[in-house]
């Protein structure tokens, strides 16, 4: 197990800066998630951890080695793909001992660690068989099993989850977790969800167009944004965003954007800052909550309501603010203020 | 959904191509099994005579051509294959320095026909390198052009291959050498052995350069020995016939034995797995 270090790393592709100054500290047995948009670099900086990806500048360290110029194959680390990229001619056991035979392991020791994975991810039943002949859920068993097994010093997994159905992906998502917190392994994970990010990491990077925007606990990325970007990003429904004179209201922070999460916008009662009055743009009723989209003027702010609201779109609706869940940011840099 | 309608049409359709593309390979077969003596074209059917291949196969001397033909055609199929997998897996799946250029180069050998080339090559052959009429003056240059329809297939084939198998293998701790051969190769069965049957039937059907080449009888390979055959034998049909029948058949054993993988092979690129 080792830490990992980027140290202002960069990634161009021709004109394009795919990473920028990218600085981040990975603790020994940490779980970090990298989340993000699109096009957002954190795949590309995985992919240069990995060694896949060549660095345009700064250094990687895995531990205390740097690792720029060492190949992938002797940076010690073992990467979950997407598509899972089991080799499809090779049975399971071949494909979990594949990384070992390469190695020089011992025969012996390759029969214990392939059994020992496939106990603790039980697929045990599956050892025969070829990748073709697995579900999607058994294929993605495979893949980390063969991460799994070569108990390397660093895991990186690249979205492992987005091509399981949304089931089997909250199953998964708990499954990975237990796993990393019982080998104690260091781990990387990059995904565009950021309900993987929240429920998963230790501490997650959140990164946009190449930049790293924040880093944190999920908690700290939740409660105190550094940024509109972040904040926007991070829960779902997303942060509402709005200026005080467009909803009619006097703030006590002027000229700055108000960002506030639906949990922190009700229905108008004694108590909240209000009251505000908008009209009915669509309705989320998901059974124990309903979210309920609501145009102020320029604004949509998004109420929440407990349990299954009857509301239709075009009704007038009258709604507050709790303060303690007003969050304020720059209109000019987005940074929080 | 197609109409029952539109299916018996397709049918139809099907079936006029076929007979066309058939009939005249049926017209062969035919002929050649007709009596010699008594030969009307497409005419009288009074028994079959398969007399007519042993006579052609000892007259045409037909053993010696055949092997000629065997012999030049492994080598050159063999030997281009080898180079093909590389070449197409460097261009494929490697970045390195000028490899675009390269490969237009490799494209060229594919778009220049023999016809264009086969007068300097002849005079090359013959002053610089002295192989003329040697099994050398026929085989080098159909590795070359082989070469570069075999680049450009492989090449096609490793670039569909997903990159993160090959990202795997190498994060697994595989050479570029063992994930070829071991990881890619095996999935690469239907586009490889596609790639044989078609070098197999150009290599064998290859005329205008033993024509060039070779003067030496006894190193023509087949469809030379036809046609030396021929003119040694234009009145006597059935033995053409026989002749040409005993020339096409191996092209037509190796498709047969290979054609499950050779549709495969064809449809890999166009359809995804």
């Amino acid at each position: 197990m080792a830490s990992v270090r980027f140290d202002a790393v960069g990634k161009r592709f021709g004109s394009v800066e795919a990473v920028r100054e990218l600085s981040l500290e990975i603790a020994d047995g940490e779980f970090m998630v990298l989340v993000g948009p699109s096009g957002s670099g954190k795949t590309t900086a995985l992919r240069m951890l990995a060694g896949l990806e060549a660095i345009s500048a700064g250094s990687i360290f895995i531990g205390d080695k740097r690792v720029n110029d060492v190949a992938p194959r002797e940076r010690d680390i073992a990467m979950v793909f997407q598509d899972y990229a089991l080799y499809p001619q090779m049975s399971v056991f071949d494909n979990l001992a594949f990384g070992l035979r390469r190695r020089k392991v011992a025969s012996d020791e390759i029969k214990r660690r392939v059994e020992e994975a496939a106990r603790v991810l039980d697929m045990s039943e599956l050892l025969a068989r070829k990748p073709g002949q697995l579900s999607g859920g058994q294929a993605q068993r495979v893949a980390l099993g063969r991460a799994l097994v070569r108990e390397p010093q660093v895991f990186l997994m690249d979205e492992p989850l987005s091509n399981l159905d949304a089931k089997l992906r909250t199953q998964t998502r708990g499954e990975i977790r237990r796993l990393q917190q019982e080998v104690e392994t260091t781990t990387v994970y990059v995904t565009h969800d950021q309900v993987e990010a929240m429920t998963m990491g230790d501490r997650i990077a959140v990164m946009n167009d190449g930049r790293l925007e924040q880093v944190g606990t999920p908690e700290e990325l939740y409660e105190r944004p550094a940024n509109r970007f972040v904040a926007g990003f991070i829960g779902s429904p997303s942060m509402s965003f709005f200026t005080g004179p467009e909803v009619g209201l006097t703030l006590p922070r002027n000229g700055a954007v108000v960002g506030v999460r639906p949990e922190h916008v009700r229905p108008w009662r004694e108590g909240l800052i209000g009251p505000l009055k908008g009209r009915v743009a669509f309705v989320e009723a998901l059974g124990r909550e309903t979210f309920v989209g609501v145009d102020v003027g320029e604004a949509r702010l998004v109420v929440f309501e407990e349990g299954r609201a009857v509301r239709d779109v075009g009704d007038e609706i009258e709604f507050g603010l709790v303060e303690s869940g007003l969050r304020y940011f720059s209109s000019e840099s987005g940074a929080a203020l | 959904m197609t109409s029952r309608a539109e299916q018996s049409l397709g049918y139809v359709i099907l079936g006029v191509f076929s007979l066309i593309a058939l009939l005249p390979v049926a017209g062969i077969v035919f002929t050649a099994l007709q009596d010699p003596d008594g030969f009307a074209a497409f005419g009288s059917i009074d028994g079959l005579h398969f007399s007519n291949f042993t006579t052609a196969w000892d007259e045409a001397n037909f053993g010696t051509y055949l092997k000629n033909s065997v012999f030049v055609t492994v080598v050159v199929v063999s030997v281009s294959s080898v180079l093909s997998i590389l070449a197409g897996y460097a261009f494929g799946l490697m970045r390195f320095r000028g490899s675009t250029v390269l490969f237009y180069v490799f494209l060229l050998g594919l778009m220049v026909p023999m016809e264009a080339i086969i007068v300097p090559l002849y005079y090359e052959m013959r002053d610089n390198w002295k192989l003329q009429n040697t099994y050398w003056s026929i085989i080098l240059p159909q590795i070359a052009t082989s070469v570069a329809f075999g680049t450009f297939w492989m090449r096609t084939y490793f670039r569909s291959v997903p990159r993160s198998l090959v990202e795997a293998a190498r994060l697994d701790g595989a050479s570029s050498w063992f994930t070829l051969w071991r990881v890619l190769l095996p999935l690469a069965k239907p586009a490889v052995l596609t790639m044989g049957v078609l070098l197999f039937m150009w290599t064998w059907n290859e005329f205008l350069l033993v024509l060039v080449m070779i003067t030496d009888d006894s190193k023509l390979t087949a469809p030379l020995g036809l046609s030396v055959f021929q003119g040694r034998n234009t009145s006597d049909l059935t033995l053409m016939a026989a002749g040409s029948v005993i020339v096409a058949l191996p092209v037509v054993i190796v498709y047969v034995f290979l054609q499950r993988h050779f549709i495969r092979g064809m449809l890999s690129g166009a359809v995804k797995g």
